[in-house]
């Protein structure tokens, strides 16, 4: 399958501070790649820099297979952090603007704020909008000149529930038509909702990436009691049982294996000669394993 | 080009304050020369309608339209600084622009904004010259038009200052202060120089360009332009007037400014984060 964006390496700073650091990730043509981290993890940094608005201390990137140019940025509709359009112009006005740069026919315009939603709404300046319709005009500017690829950074940032499901619906409907689509978040319910793959990012670092399915599995979490806890810790580290075990307060927190069933651990605990005197099975939201990740 | 300069045109032209601070350039312009144009000289051989006729008029409203450069270059810096308040400088990038392309868009606009200043110039010098000069020669109409190219060199130089400033400090109040600012700080700065070295100063080259007109020679009523069609009245020799650069090097220099400045600017666009 075609690579559409290969980051290596990628680092940037600000001043002392390090923004990110050794960054390295593949998107297809066709995926949904989702860019997910906390606050501050270097998200937009990524997304910056790979859209050439920010210039890299260290590594490089390719769109497309090739050095990024003026004609490759023509086939990317970009969405990076807030809304910028000039609020004395009327949606129309700046969607022209737009279209001017991107040499898009001026057809587009009315397509794209169909799209949104916005399409009584054309003659409106930009700063009379709300919030849920400034974040749908961006969507309505990402999508003039019909792009292969769509950048969208938290694009549903300070929406209602409403709103997050109009601009969600978009990229949804966009994702079908086949374009790639690399968004970024700190929203993983949207991640989940919308993305094939995705990437972790923390602290500026890469701490994951892969299938979404895969990466955030809905294993089963098994908190358990016994005499002796930190010994059967190690020793259910060392077996092939867990994906992950930790302390969690009184009890042990083994994160089984999908292949695993809760009887499977209590068997090897007895025949390990640690009888379990409590055992209780939860499955683990994807927000706790998020929250584990990047802890 | 095309292209650039219609992004430029859509912008400005849908900018409330760019229409306000325009027709208020306009306006007082013509306000000023229309007002002064009124004014009766009590001094016996003395008549203000000497800077109203070919050539002096060609000296004269560049003169006092190089006053209002000071609009021009508010409206420039204002609406670069709103590229950098709206973020709109970034959006543009995303969306396909180069940084050379920002600068040349502005570049183009302060030439366009510089033409309009030009125009309205040269029609008000037609109306008022020919309006008020007697025994009219088609010479004698050209004669020191140059100063009208010269006042256009200026006003591209005002903007391009502005330019620069906006640049620098990416927020259009304080880069509006900052600009006006330096007026009085270079003055001050250029009394620690000899006076030699004071007439290379930046503002002050683009300021001489529009030289203050020899008001007493243009008002008066006897005839003191000898057959080069230069004074006989040497104010600068009294000790009235500055002595000050050629006229040549002057632009030269102004050009070399002009170059200065946009070469900032564009190394300034390039290097920053937008």
């Amino acid at each position: 399958m075609e690579t559409i964006l290969k980051i290596n390496n990628l680092s940037k700073n600000y001043g002392n501070i390090r923004a990110i650091q050794d960054v390295s990730f593949e998107v297809k043509k066709g995926e949904v790649y989702g860019i997910l981290g906390p606050n501050g993890s270097g998200k937009t940094t990524t997304l910056a820099v790979v859209l050439g608005i920010l210039q890299a201390n260290g590594g490089n990137f390719q769109w497309f297979g090739e050095p990024f140019t003026k004609q490759i940025r023509r086939r990317i509709g970009s969405l990076v952090e807030t809304p910028n359009f000039y609020p004395y112009l009327t949606l129309w006005e700046n969607l022209k603007i737009v279209a001017k740069i991107k040499d898009a026919p001026e057809d587009d315009i009315n397509y794209a704020l169909g799209v949104a939603n916005l399409l009584k709404r054309k003659h409106t300046n930009f700063g009379h909008l709300s919030l849920g319709m400034k974040q749908r005009m961006s969507m309505a500017s990402v999508l003039i000149g019909n792009p292969e690829v769509l950048v969208l950074d938290e694009p549903t940032n300070g929406l209602d529930p409403e709103g997050f499901a109009e601009v969600r619906h978009i990229i949804q409907a966009q994702a079908q038509e086949g374009k790639t689509i690399i968004l970024a978040s700190h929203i993983l319910d949207e991640v989940e909702k919308v993305c094939s793959h995705a990437a972790i990012l923390k602290s500026g670092e890469l701490i994951a990436n892969g299938k979404v399915g895969e990466l955030l599995s809905t294993d089963e979490t098994v908190y358990i009691q016994a005499e002796k806890l930190g010994e059967l810790m190690v020793l259910i580290q060392d077996s092939d049982l867990a994906t992950n075990v930790y302390k969690e307060e009184e009890d042990l927190a083994v994160v089984l294996k999908s292949i695993y069933k809760p009887t499977d651990l209590s068997k090897f605990c007895y025949e390990k000669g640690y009888p379990l005197s409590k055992i209780v099975v939860k499955k683990q939201s994807l927000e706790d394993q998020f929250l584990q990740l990047v802890k | 080009m095309k292209k650039l300069f219609t992004l430029e045109r859509i912008k400005a032209l849908s900018y409330p304050a760019f229409k306000t601070l325009m027709i208020i350039h306009f306006v007082l312009f013509f306000l000023v020369v229309l007002v002064v144009s009124r004014w009766h000289i009590t001094v016996p051989g003395f008549s203000i309608k000497g800077l109203y006729q070919f050539p002096n008029i060609w000296t004269f409203f560049p003169w006092v339209a190089s006053w209002f450069n000071i609009f021009l270059t508010i409206v420039l810096i204002t609406l670069v600084g709103n590229e950098f308040s709206f973020r709109t400088f970034r959006q543009n990038v995303i969306d396909g622009l180069s940084r050379s392309d920002l600068i040349t868009g502005k570049l183009l606009f302060i030439f366009t904004i510089a033409i309009y200043t030009f125009m309205m110039v040269l029609i008000a010098v037609l109306i008022f010259g020919l309006i008020n000069t007697k025994d009219i020669t088609f010479n004698m109409m050209l004669d020191h038009s140059y100063l009208l190219f010269v006042y256009f060199i200026q006003a591209i130089g005002y903007m391009t200052l502005g330019l620069l400033f906006a640049m620098l400090f990416r927020n259009t109040a304080l880069s509006i202060i900052l600009f006006i600012l330096y007026f009085p700080v270079e003055g001050i700065i250029r009394l620690f120089f000899k006076q030699e070295a004071r007439r290379f100063f930046p503002l002050k080259i683009i300021s001489n360009l529009t030289p203050r007109p020899e008001v007493l020679t243009m008002a008066s009523e006897t005839d003191y332009t000898g057959p080069t069609g230069t004074s006989q009245l040497d104010f600068s020799e009294i000790g009235i007037l500055p002595e000050e650069l050629p006229l040549g090097l002057t632009v030269l220099i102004a050009t070399g400014y002009i170059g200065f400045f946009i070469a900032i600017s564009i190394i300034l666009i390039n290097k920053r984060n937008l």
